[in-house]
């Protein structure tokens, strides 16, 4: 029987070659996607779960009310994880680390920038990398000792083994490589290149080894004994810093490391989600899609109803029980989920590279993993039933003599819930075009919002080596100049594409006392405001010809407002303990998130060497590539031993709309593919009606309609639907979408222009699908249709 | 074998009941060969259907060899006429997609018949009709008069004890039609199979033994042919 079944249903397939074509492509397009979503949303789920004690391990993060807001942060002081480990209850390791940060390691003439962690033992008990080569217990305790992942190993010493032979850090130490490990994962937090000794960091910053509460500079890594003992640990935790440093009002907390990355956003104190919320958008994104492929299977194979109906009576009449039909339908649903998802098998193997490029991530199919093989199999044995629920049970419940005397099959039922389906299909369709419209609306508003400078033309160069001499900088800056590549050269303390130093400790006259009020704070060069290419709104910019300048700063106008100054031009600034004076307020410009307010900023003249970038205008009136060799040159002139390191401002300020770009682009591509399997629902809707009509048509033709009069006749229903679907798509959506929005807080209004575009291009597909069907219907000669009556 | 005491069937409509059979008493004895005669529209088909288990009466008492159909369940219903009742049609409705040997074997697959006993009755029935070397072919591959040989195959191989036939030379030309009626006369006199055809033609229903005769619902006349 099962033979023959599967037989039949192969047999059935072939016959109607377009209609399955249709079928199986839809079904393949929704596996396929909704297969990438979940491997996407399984990837970012499992996030730091690689290590063996993953769920024991904590990231502690400090609370800090700072300008009446609360900032939570995984940095800790250096001294945090000793104090841990021995006092708190229930710690099994505690270890301390610095975040990952380019350094320079040579072999020989192979100069590479590498990530490195400089931390202690206790780091790889908490965190089980593999080892490839060296003992575990022996690594991290020699001062001059490295640990190489593999492929960074491979690209220092190429196929040698790199066991004992010696790197030198930054031109300066000889560490002998002790151990080889895997490479951490793509989907770990900490992603390093090699790791170091914390007492060869402290040898080389000798700032390190004081002990100091309020200096937070590392990450501090905790694993319990049990979990059971979280509570108690969490609220030891909390009066650490107090207990320790009187006056220090911060708070510790344990976050857990397998919630790291998924639920980094706290919000007084407390974590409140993050990219969770993203990644439960795109789950629901990924059942959906499937949801709509498996509606529109259900469609199509009702719609050929007609055509089954009289197989079904006649195995009735030699004997069929409604079950075995029921099984031979489902047979036939899951034959079709089989082919579907090895089409939908090959799609996802296509598109991943191109998927990987657009995230710039690493996802692949594991196929050794049995978890995967499970995932897929039940993932098509649901798609199965789900699709061949409604036409199984629809279908096997024919009457057999009703069919078999030709009698019209009652059919109000079945095309009111399959209008159902179809609405359903198109409210989910018209939802994803008004959110993709306005995520683009919102990321085109920021993006184009002024940032206060100008991006165009600006480079920065990292500041390594050598440069850090305040002569070669001087130097450099003029050759830069001469060269011709450059018109505008200056220094800035940090990366001037992101957050960074800031500061309570500034008072001026009228200040609340009581009220902590986090300032940015930066060190600038010579030309800032025009190299920048910002504006001096009062006053005048800082110099370093001019002597006085070391006892005086510039603010920005948001620290202006911050400070309530009405007179900001020669206002006296107590600042780290010295009373500076204000002599200029520049405009504000963005350095952190762009969609938030810009924080206030206090600039002064950079006479300690604090540069850790030169920014530099480049001259517009020359080729750029020329001007690229130039700049290459001049750095390597000065400091050959590092890889210049220099990038376009407005390429790493790109960076900050990656999420939201990411957003963006999967809403773009499934938005297109649910619209898209939707319209084959539609299809298959109105390949049904038009077998259905096909008599009435005939009639309507014999009485003298045109084509026109039937399509407009046929059409109007369709777009009935739709229309009811983009009525019901609408407010979803505004919730949906204003939910989102309200996170930002720079953000458009919703306007109506997303919902039109919703109902026109909904209609307009629908209109176009249908009438390429019907046309063929409403141009058919009636004859044929009347004749076998 | 059969007994129908009293049967009825009507369709209300708004109150109106608009009868199709009325008081229809009657019974059949193994071995019969009965043909159904009357009007278009008298309820002839209709009460092939309801002993056919097709249909149920709105009304009335029907025993099939002694067992009460009426107050059955589905599943009973469908294991008895399973194992005794075999259909054919006027529009044949052989299920295009199997072959003529597909479709003989798939009631025998819903009797859950061994496969080995399977074959040899498909080979056997295919080998009575001539029909072995057409055994792959679709439907839609053979003449009407084939296809309806087929329809009698597929009743037959399930070795039913009566044969219920709606007009089963409807569809074809007389030549075939003779060949048909020849067919059911000899499975009746030698295989004692009892057999119950509806039809319009005089000439057809001479085959029978026996001429039920129905008028707006009513057996009008129950006669005896002798030939």
């Amino acid at each position: 029987m099962f033979k023959l079944n599967l037989k039949i249903a192969l047999r059935n397939l072939w016959k109607n070659k377009g209609f399955s074509l249709i079928n199986i492509g839809g079904l393949a397009i929704g596996l396929a996607s909704c297969m990438i979503l979940l491997i996407y949303v399984a990837y970012e789920w499992s996030y730091d779960k690689q290590f063996k004690n993953s769920d024991k391990t904590y990231v502690v993060y400090q609370n800090l009310v700072a300008s009446g807001k609360t900032f939570s942060w995984p940095w800790t002081p250096n001294v945090m994880a000793n104090e841990v480990q021995e006092k708190i209850p229930g710690v099994k390791y505690a270890s301390h680390s610095t975040y990952p940060r380019p350094n320079l390691i040579t072999v020989g003439e192979n100069r590479l920038s590498a990530k490195v962690v400089f931390t202690d033992p206790n780091f790889l008990k908490i965190l089980d990398y593999k080892f490839i080569k060296g003992n575990s217990n022996q690594v991290l305790k020699d001062i001059n000792s490295i640990i190489l992942t593999k492929s960074f190993a491979e690209k220092l010493f190429g196929n040698e083994d790199p066991m004992n032979k010696t790197v030198k850090l930054e031109n300066q130490d000889v560490l002998k490589v002790s151990a080889v490990i895997e490479d951490a994962p793509a989907n770990s937090s900490i992603v390093f290149e090699c790791l170091m000794p914390w007492t060869l960091f402290e040898k080389r910053e000798p700032w390190v080894k004081e002990s100091n509460w309020g200096n937070n500079m590392c990450l501090t890594l905790v694993q319990l004994r049990d979990n059971n003992l979280f509570s108690s640990a969490n609220a030891a935790m909390e009066g650490i810093y107090k207990r320790n440093s009187k006056d220090n009002v911060a708070v510790a907390l344990l976050h857990p490391l397998t919630k790291w990355h998924l639920y980094s956003d706290f919000e007084n104190g407390k974590s409140v989600g993050g990219k969770i919320d993203q990644l439960k958008i795109f789950l629901l994104l990924a059942f959906c899609i499937l949801l709509i492929a498996c509606v529109n299977f259900m469609n199509l194979s009702t719609a050929r109803s007609e055509r089954r109906a009289k197989e079904v009576g006649v195995r009735k009449a030699i004997g069929s029980t409604r079950k075995s039909l029921i099984n031979q339908f489902f047979l036939e649903s899951i034959l079709i989920t089989f082919i579907s998802t090895v089409l939908a098998f090959i799609l996802v193997e296509i598109s991943l590279p191109y998927f990987n490029n657009l995230l710039n991530i690493k996802l692949t199919i594991d196929y050794t993993n049995s978890g995967f093989w499970i995932a897929l199999f039940s993932l098509m044995i649901f798609t199965g039933f789900v699709a061949g629920s409604y036409p199984a049970l629809y279908l096997s419940s024919f009457e057999p003599i009703k069919v078999l005397k030709g009698l019209k099959i009652k059919t109000d039922s079945s095309v009111s819930v399959r209008k159902v389906l179809v609405i359903g299909q198109f409210v989910f369709a018209a939802c994803l075009i008004i959110c993709t419209a306005v995520i683009y609306q919102q990321l085109n508003y920021v993006k184009n919002k002024p940032i206060g400078y100008n991006q165009a033309n600006l480079m920065q160069i990292a500041v390594e080596g050598k440069m850090h001499d305040s002569s070669k900088l001087e130097l450099l800056k003029t050759q830069l100049l001469k060269s011709g590549a450059a018109t505008h050269v200056t220094s800035f303390s940090s990366d001037v594409t992101e957050g960074g130093n800031n500061t309570t400790n500034i008072e001026w006259e009228g200040k609340n006392p009581k009220e902590l009020i986090s300032f940015n704070h930066r060190a600038i060069g010579n030309d800032f405001i025009e190299t920048m290419g910002t504006e001096l709104m009062s006053g005048r910019a800082l110099s370093s010809q001019l002597k006085n300048d070391t006892n005086n700063v510039m603010l920005n106008e948001a620290a202006v407002k911050m400070m309530g100054l009405k007179w900001p031009i020669g206002a006296t600034i107590t600042f780290w303990g010295n009373k500076m004076t204000n002599v200029g307020v520049v405009k504000d410009f963005v350095v952190e998130s762009a969609y938030q307010k810009v924080a206030p900023m206090i600039f002064y003249i950079d006479n300690h060497s604090d540069a850790s970038v030169m920014l530099v205008r480049l001259n517009p009136d020359q080729n750029i590539s020329s001007s690229l060799a130039q700049i290459d040159e001049i750095v390597k002139g000065i400091e050959p031993n590092y890889p210049v390191n220099r990038k376009f401002v407005n390429e790493s300020f790109e960076v900050k709309f990656q999420d939201e770009k990411l957003l963006g682009t999967l809403s773009n591509w499934f938005g297109g593919f649910a619209i898209f399997i939707s319209c084959l629902g539609l299809l298959g809707l109105a390949l049904y009606m038009a077998e259905q009509r096909k008599k009435e048509i005939s009639i309507r033709k014999v009485l003298g309609a045109t084509t026109g009069n039937i399509l407009t006749l046929l059409n109007k229903e369709f777009i009935k639907l739709v229309a009811i679907a983009n009525l019901i798509a609408f407010p979803l959506a505004y919730i949906i979408i204003n939910k989102w929005l309200s996170t930002f807080e720079y953000r458009i209004s919703i306007s109506f222009l997303p919902f039109a575009l919703a109902i026109s291009v909904s209609i307009v597909i629908a209109v176009l699908t249908v009438s390429m069907q019907l046309i063929k219907v409403a141009k058919a000669n009636p004859i044929d249709a009347l004749k076998y009556e | 074998m059969i007994e129908l005491k009293n049967i009825e069937k009507y369709y209300a409509n708004k109150g109106v009941k608009s009868y199709i059979l009325r008081h229809v008493t009657t019974s059949i004895k193994q071995g019969e060969f009965i043909s159904i005669m009357g009007p278009s529209g008298a309820g002839k088909s209709t009460l092939l259907n309801i002993l056919g288990m097709l249909e149920e009466p709105t009304y009335g008492e029907y025993h099939f060899m002694g067992e009460d159909v009426t107050a059955m369940n589905e599943r009973k219903r469908i294991e008895l006429y399973r194992n005794h009742i075999g259909f054919v049609f006027q529009a044949y409705h052989l299920i295009d997609e199997m072959t003529v040997a597909e479709n003989i074997e798939a009631p025998l697959l819903y009797k859950k018949i061994p496969g080995a006993e399977r074959k040899s009755r498909i080979a056997d029935v295919l080998d009575r009709f001539n029909m072995v070397a057409k055994k792959d072919l679709f439907p839609n591959q053979l003449s009407g008069g084939q296809q309806q040989l087929v329809g009698i195959a597929r009743a037959l191989v399930a070795q039913p004890s009566i044969i219920l036939a709606d007009e089963p030379t409807g569809n074809l030309q007389s030549a075939q039609a003779e060949q048909i009626m020849d067919l059911f006369k000899k499975l009746n006199e030698e295989e004692g199979i009892t057999i119950l055809q509806v039809t319009h033609s005089e000439k057809n229903a001479q085959y029978g033994n026996r001429i039920l005769t129905i008028e707006d619902g009513v057996i009008k006349e129950d006669v005896s042919v002798n030939n």
